[in-house]
């Protein structure tokens, strides 16, 4: 089994309009065997950025601490919140230092740019961005969640039928997936809020 | 087979370990103490590589008190915990130690907790958790405590025999 | 012990006659070589081929009223779910019951002919099978294919003239008689609930309960086990059907919640 998958995990994100959706399983597994079902690979870096990391937990924890420690620099030196863009760009270097004894992880970037655009990007390993338009998936239950997306998503959807659409695809997803699942965690972002929902799903 | 694990009951959290010091087939000893007392309302217990076992473990142990010693104050449970990880994440991509960790106090403020700590440093909180040999099949205390849950569980239920607590270091 | 090959054999009766006419229609059925260089290579690959249910939760055990056998009904290769409704109680006959774990179609194929056999047995000796007979039959057959890659870990579970029976069958050549046994890779998750929750003297709805948190438990904890739990009783008067709970509704049964919307504080960076 792959590095990749000893854990487990399923990430989504998806373009409304306006808005976007991120949302992640909640399963903490050692391969076949579940430790936990209230683990979060979703962080949130500020009011309208969340990146969530998928692969090896630990990593995700490693590369999450170096980023938030990042990220706080950067505010006490411009005063101001980093770009979605900037964002992406400082995951992409912090994950290439490491090009030859990477961290397993793959990244989910999301957030709301300044004239509220919803920028959406994954990246694998060694920091090769990936920008997408629509939807980014990653994790354990990717190629079932491209499927899902695939066949699911709108355009220019509204928070609540983002919600619905992302919460959707997740749950079909990792019901076709051993290592993930347990639950789910969804954020929508709007300009002006952040709705965070926990989704009741199958506990196996 | 190595055997720890721990629980978070009403107010309380334990651990638990096997005593035996087992290479191959051989048991050199059987009655090997595996649970570390950090300070008065920490403990943490480990499993893995004997060698690596001590050395982590007492590491950690002189660290925390180093802490108190320094500043006048405990670190909590949860910082004992993520200083403990940081540690074992530095040290995974240099020379690993083989070492699983249950981490288990109390503190003032948020109550017991317990804190799971595998060899590769996930760290996660936890209300139950097990560890049986790094590769070995999955153990069977998990589904044993999960049957009821073990919160609502009072003292008498989950202890039956009570010793002094050790004194706090 | 000779290779049986009588299970491959064809139930249509054979016509024909071998005088040079029926060329290349093997008189005996057996297995067709494969073409290739390798054949070590070829079977390894082969023997990955059909072994897709690896992950599975199976139990059964004896108590005062007869015999309980639950399993989950889970079929995946790798990670992925590759069924969610897998009937993995097999009927042999109406008093008989065999499981599955580990490879799919070897236990399907086996245990089909095991009901044939038992059902001969029957019509030759004007009674039914022991349970220790048949699965002593699956066994001798199991073990004369030994080192060739079939993948059967089963428990045979029944009522003959002596009462319950209930023996442990696989691929290695095991055999074993017992009261209570779990297979599979959640069996561990399994028997941590049996064994804290068994009494010879429960009823029937207490044991059909303990067999099904059994097989729940172990598919929360297990990834390769899930989709329903199916549980059956072997009485004196044969089998029946329990229930069949899709286990991603019982959870919620055993551990209901209470639904609350967590609203986001705005500007604060959740620890790790």
């Amino acid at each position: 089994m792959s590095i990749f998958e000893y854990n487990g995990s399923a990430l989504v994100a998806m373009v409304g309009k306006n808005c976007f959706a991120i949302a992640s399983d909640r399963r903490l597994g050692v391969q076949l065997q579940t430790i936990a079902t209230d683990f979060q690979r979703i962080y949130q870096i500020h009011d309208r950025l969340f990146i969530g990391i998928s692969g090896l937990a630990t990593d995700a924890q490693t590369l999450y601490q170096r980023l938030v420690f990042r990220h706080k620099l950067y505010e006490l030196r411009e005063e101001r919140d980093m770009k979605p863009e900037t964002f992406a760009s400082l995951v992409s270097a912090l994950l290439y230092e490491k090009r030859f004894g990477p961290y397993f992880c793959q990244p989910v970037i999301a957030g709301l740019g300044d004239d509220d655009k919803p920028f959406i990007c994954t990246m694998d390993a060694i920091g090769a961005k990936e920008l997408a338009k629509d939807f980014v998936v990653a994790g354990s239950a990717s190629e079932s969640l491209y499927g899902a997306c695939e066949a699911m998503f709108k355009p220019d959807m509204e928070p609540e039928e983002l919600f619905e659409t992302v919460s959707q695809a997740l749950q079909a997803s990792v019901d076709r997936d051993c290592l993930s699942g347990w639950g789910g965690h969804v954020y929508v972002v709007t300009p002006t809020e952040v709705k965070e929902r926990i989704l009741k799903g199958r506990m196996d | 087979m190595e055997c720890v694990f721990g629980l978070v009951g009403n107010g309380f959290s334990i651990l638990v370990a096997d005593t035996s010091a087992v290479h191959s087939i051989l048991v050199h000893k059987s009655n090997e103490d595996k649970i570390m007392v950090l300070d008065s309302h920490k403990l943490i217990a480990a499993s893995g590589e004997s060698g690596d076992r001590v050395q982590f473990t007492e590491f950690i142990q002189k660290n925390v008190s180093l802490y108190q010693f320094r500043n006048g104050i405990p670190l909590t449970t949860a910082a004992a915990a993520n200083f403990t990880r940081g540690e074992l994440a530095t040290a995974l991509r240099k020379s690993p130690y083989m070492v699983n960790i249950l981490m288990a106090g109390f503190d003032k403020e948020t109550g017991p907790s317990l804190y799971y700590l595998d060899y590769i440093a996930t760290l996660h909180k936890v209300d139950k958790a097990a560890f049986g040999l790094v590769v070995a099949p999955p153990n069977f205390v998990i589904k044993i405590v999960d049957k009821d849950g073990a919160r609502e569980h009072a003292w008498r239920e989950t202890v039956k025999h009570e010793t002094t607590a050790p004194p706090s270091a | 012990m000779k290779l049986d090959l009588s299970g491959l054999e064809s139930t249509v009766p054979h016509f024909g006659t071998s005088d040079g006419l029926s060329h290349g229609f093997p008189t005996a059925p057996s297995f067709d070589l494969p073409i290739t260089g390798d054949f070590d290579g070829f079977q390894k690959e082969a023997i990955q081929m059909v072994k897709p249910a690896k992950g599975t939760t199976t139990l059964a055990f004896i108590f005062k009223e007869g015999v309980m056998v639950a399993a989950d009904s889970r079929a995946s290769m790798g990670g992925y779910i590759s069924s969610q409704s897998v009937k993995k109680i097999i009927e042999i006959n109406p008093h008989m019951l065999g499981t599955m774990a580990g490879g799919a179609a070897d236990c399907q194929f086996w245990h089909r002919n095991l009901g044939i056999k038992c059902r001969l047995h029957e019509l030759a000796n004007k009674r039914r099978i022991s349970v220790t007979g048949a699965s002593k039959l699956l066994a001798n057959i199991l073990y004369s294919y030994r080192g060739m890659g079939l993948s059967v870990g089963t428990m045979i579970a029944g009522w003959d003239e002596t009462g319950p029976g209930l023996y442990y069958v696989d691929s290695e050549g095991g055999r074993l008689k017992g009261t209570r046994f779990s297979v599979g890779s959640g069996s561990p998750y399994a028997y941590g609930v049996l064994d804290s929750g068994y009494r010879f003297d429960m009823s029937v709805e207490e044991a059909a309960e303990l067999a099904r948190r059994a097989i729940y438990h172990a598919t929360f904890r297990d990834g390769a086990s899930g989709g329903v739990a199916s549980v059956y009783h072997v009485g004196p008067t044969g089998w029946t059907k329990m229930s069949g709970d899709d286990v991603g509704e019982l959870h919620y049964k055993y551990y209901p919640v209470t639904p609350s919307t967590v609203e986001q504080e705005m500007g604060e960076v959740s620890g790790a």
